[in-house]
């Protein structure tokens, strides 16, 4: 009778589930409301969850409920530490949940909802879910090893190298594009650029406080901190409006990347409990918070989505980045759906608090889960405007036009009609001076997020207040990435390094630190810089690249999957791992093709330098947009380069063990007995 | 044992679903905000709470802490 009723629950999630997809596929013409995303998103993970992870844990991985885990047999009260799966499920969350899945689908709503609606649930249940559950149990089953130090042993030396390589490209990149997605959301806007500022003494104060008045007490000093961030979005507003303080924070997008460089390398190189961690625990406060706001006030509202299903520029010819849906969309949108960035903390710190191997499908998929929620969520956000709105934000002034009456007729002749008086008024009720050419995502998810948020609370007299609500946390969510991005950079080039000269991989020697931080700082800097300079907008070059350095992270976290699965004699299930590898493999090849070689100058590296070449007046100015198009170009090459360097091993590897010609034994730890396992039940 | 140590252990403490829930949420968040951890720390080193410990906590975590990357 149970067993009955189950399979009929199950039946009536897959009738919904079912129905909500096609009722965002098929309803072409009109308008739908938010709720059928929602209902498409949360049908489609529980059948996936139940059903195909279930599969996944008891065939592909076997998981061992009696098997002990690193956390129970090094259990040392530091790093290893037996933890409740709920409480690591928060944790991993937390992680993993960055400004990734935020703009990502903010972006790629040019194409309209459908796609990236589409991807992130399919890519998530196929791909992303497996590819950080089946990273995270392979990691606790050695030791809580890194994805580099299990690639290097079950593949081998080139294995290791490769993912070392894509990590540290990953890294600069993703500070590069993240830091020029903040520049774009606060040049010209004083209220923004006050509120982010006053985050630094805010978080000097936090460290302060939680040093030496109320030692440890971390939730409460973030309570603290995040009223004092209120209150300086409250003052950014006074700030805004009063004719002399004003200029002191309106900056042009140059003086601005200066000004994160400084602050990225002081970052780096000050003590940790001074910056770093008390902004880490700002950002985190404010992250849970408001992704849980956001959920609430779409469920309060159900707003309609404005944008259509599909838009003209699936063809290719879109405002904010060129290229066609396919490979574009996929790389476009990584975080909610597969990330290559996600295998790295599923082979962090997670594994090292893993209770049981069984608890891994729950943390493991089922976070993975939860972060492709908030993409769908950043899509409604991104589909709530209408689309005149959304790409009059969106669009750079070198495809629009410089005026605002020139990117009105643009964007209105591509069928989304938009004025400009509509524009100024919204920018008014946002705070700002204009919302024309923002390019980035952030101000128009913001813009989404404030009309999600002031629907559902307080209504338009406060939607700029939520508006650099909305501004104010991602940007401070992008520079915690970036402050501890560059720091994990810095210590990545101190190790390589080391071995090249001792005393620079000594991470306490300051010389090394000053020399090593300018590195990484330069390196992402110059990314930067090249994205401001841009007539282009810069995110047209750089989120693609983005997008493809994490996919191909991801495409060498499925190598390493897949070598397990075959070398531990599970070939017959290697689809699992192996379809979304080779999808992968799909999207990054011929997105990294048309990036480089693209005809179309505004998809090519190599054409776009070619047309500069053939056109412009030499000039300093030009020879710089054509030399950063041929060192994008040679970026993207290496990067595959390396990919199919791991991919031929990896498959050498798979065919040796296949035909018997190598013995297939995989690097485990032994098996331990569970103290545990009296628990069972 | 006590309720706290055995949500850790991941046994039920005997309360009724919504205390066991808001304890939980409340654990989860010791655990991001590295709460759990400090006091981890005090009952390995048998230290008491004060500036020095936690200046002492944060020196024996920084290093594992700063590599963390923060994901995308």
């Amino acid at each position: 009778m149970r067993r009955s009723l189950q399979i009929c629950l199950w039946v009536v999630v897959a009738m919904l589930g079912a129905l909500a997809l096609a009722t965002i596929a098929l309803h072409r013409s009109e308008q739908i409301n938010a709720m059928w995303l929602i209902m498409a998103a949360v049908c489609t993970y529980a059948i996936g969850y139940r059903f195909y992870s279930k599969f996944v844990a008891a065939k592909v991985l076997a998981l061992d409920a009696n098997r002990a885990t690193p956390a129970e047999r090094f259990d040392n009260g530091r790093d290893f530490v037996p933890t409740n799966k709920w409480v690591v499920f928060g944790h991993h969350f937390a992680a993993i949940a960055g400004p990734g899945p935020l703009i990502g689908p903010v972006l790629a709503a040019q194409f309209g909802y459908l796609p990236g609606t589409l991807w992130i649930l399919v890519g998530a249940v196929l791909g992303g879910c497996v590819q950080d559950f089946v990273i995270l149990l392979f990691s606790v089953r050695r030791d809580g090893k890194s994805l580099t130090e299990i690639a290097r042993a079950e593949i081998g030396r080139v294995g290791g190298f490769v993912a070392y390589i894509a990590i540290i490209s990953i890294i600069v990149i993703l500070l590069g594009v993240g830091a020029l997605i903040v520049v774009n959301a606060l040049k010209a806007s004083p209220w923004g650029t006050f509120t982010i500022a006053m985050t630094i003494p805010i978080a000097f104060l936090m460290g302060w406080y939680m040093r030496h008045l109320r030692p440890g007490k971390v939730l409460e000093t973030s309570a603290l901190g995040f009223v004092l961030v209120m209150l300086a979005i409250w003052g950014g507003q006074w700030i805004s409006q009063n004719p002399v303080a004003a200029p002191w924070f309106t900056f042009t997008a140059p003086t601005l990347a200066i000004a994160i460089m400084i602050y990225g390398y002081a970052a780096s190189a000050m003590p940790v409990w001074l910056l770093l961690a008390p902004r880490d625990y700002l950002s985190t406060f404010v992250k849970l918070g408001t992704i849980a706001l956001l959920a609430l006030g779409i469920v309060a509202i159900r707003p309609t989505l404005h944008m259509p299903p599909l838009t003209r520029f699936v063809d290719g010819s879109g405002p904010i980045f060129a290229g066609n849906v396919f490979p574009f969309a996929f790389i476009t949108i990584a975080c909610g759906a597969i990330s290559g960035f996600h295998s790295l903390i599923s082979s962090g710190t997670t594994p090292k608090m893993i209770r049981r191997e069984t608890e891994t499908r729950m943390v493991g998929y089922g976070a993975m889960m939860s972060e492709s929620m908030v993409a769908v969520m950043a899509t409604i956000a991104a589909s709530v405007l209408q689309p005149g709105t959304y790409f009059a934000i969106n669009s750079p002034a070198g495809i629009v036009g410089k005026t605002a009456d020139a990117a009105v007729a643009t964007i209105s002749n591509w069928g989304f009609p938009v004025t400009a008086a509509g524009m100024h008024s919204l920018a008014q009720a946002v705070g700002e001076q204009t919302l024309f050419n923002r390019t980035g995502g952030a101000p128009a998810f913001a813009v989404g997020m404030a009309q999600i948020f002031s629907n559902s609370l307080g209504g338009q007299a406060v939607m700029a207040i939520w508006y650099h609500f909305a501004i104010m946390f991602e940007a401070l969510f992008i520079l915690t990435v970036l402050d501890a991005g560059t720091r994990v950079g810095r210590f990545m080039i101190q190790d390589a390094l080391g071995h090249i000269w001792k005393p620079i991989g000594r991470t306490s020697w300051y010389p090394s630190i000053l020399a090593t931080s300018a590195m990484i700082v330069g390196a992402w800097g110059y990314f930067l810089w090249q994205g401001v300079k841009d007539p282009l907008g810069g995110i047209n070059s750089l989120w693609p690249l983005f997008g493809i350095a994490n996919q191909l992270l991801a495409t060498v976290a499925l190598c390493v999957a897949t070598t397990i699965v075959v070398k531990a004699g599970r070939a017959r299930y290697v689809g699992v791992t192996l379809a979304p590898l080779v999808w992968l493999v799909a999207v990054t090849f011929t997105a990294s093709w048309h990036k480089v070689f693209d005809p179309n100058p505004r998809i090519g590296f190599l054409a776009h330098a070619q047309q500069l070449v053939a056109s412009a007046a030499p000039g300093q100015e030009v020879s710089r947009l054509i030399f950063n198009d041929r060192l994008d170009a040679v970026v993207t090459g290496i990067l595959i380069v390396m990919v199919t360097l791991i991919l031929l091993e990896s498959v050498l590897l798979w065919a040796s063990v296949l035909l018997g010609r190598k013995e297939a034994r995989v690097k485990e730890s032994a098996f331990v007995m569970t103290k545990f396992v009296e628990e069972r039940g | 044992m006590k309720g706290r140590d055995r949500m850790v252990a991941g046994q039920r403490p005997g309360k009724g679903w919504i205390s066991r829930t808001t304890s939980l949420l409340h654990l989860c968040l010791e655990e991001i905000f590295d709460e759990s951890a400090y006091t981890r720390f005090l009952q390995r080193t048998g230290r008491t709470s004060s500036p020095q410990a936690y200046a002492a906590f944060r020196h024996d975590c920084e290093l594992a802490k700063a590599r963390r990357p923060r994901c995308c």
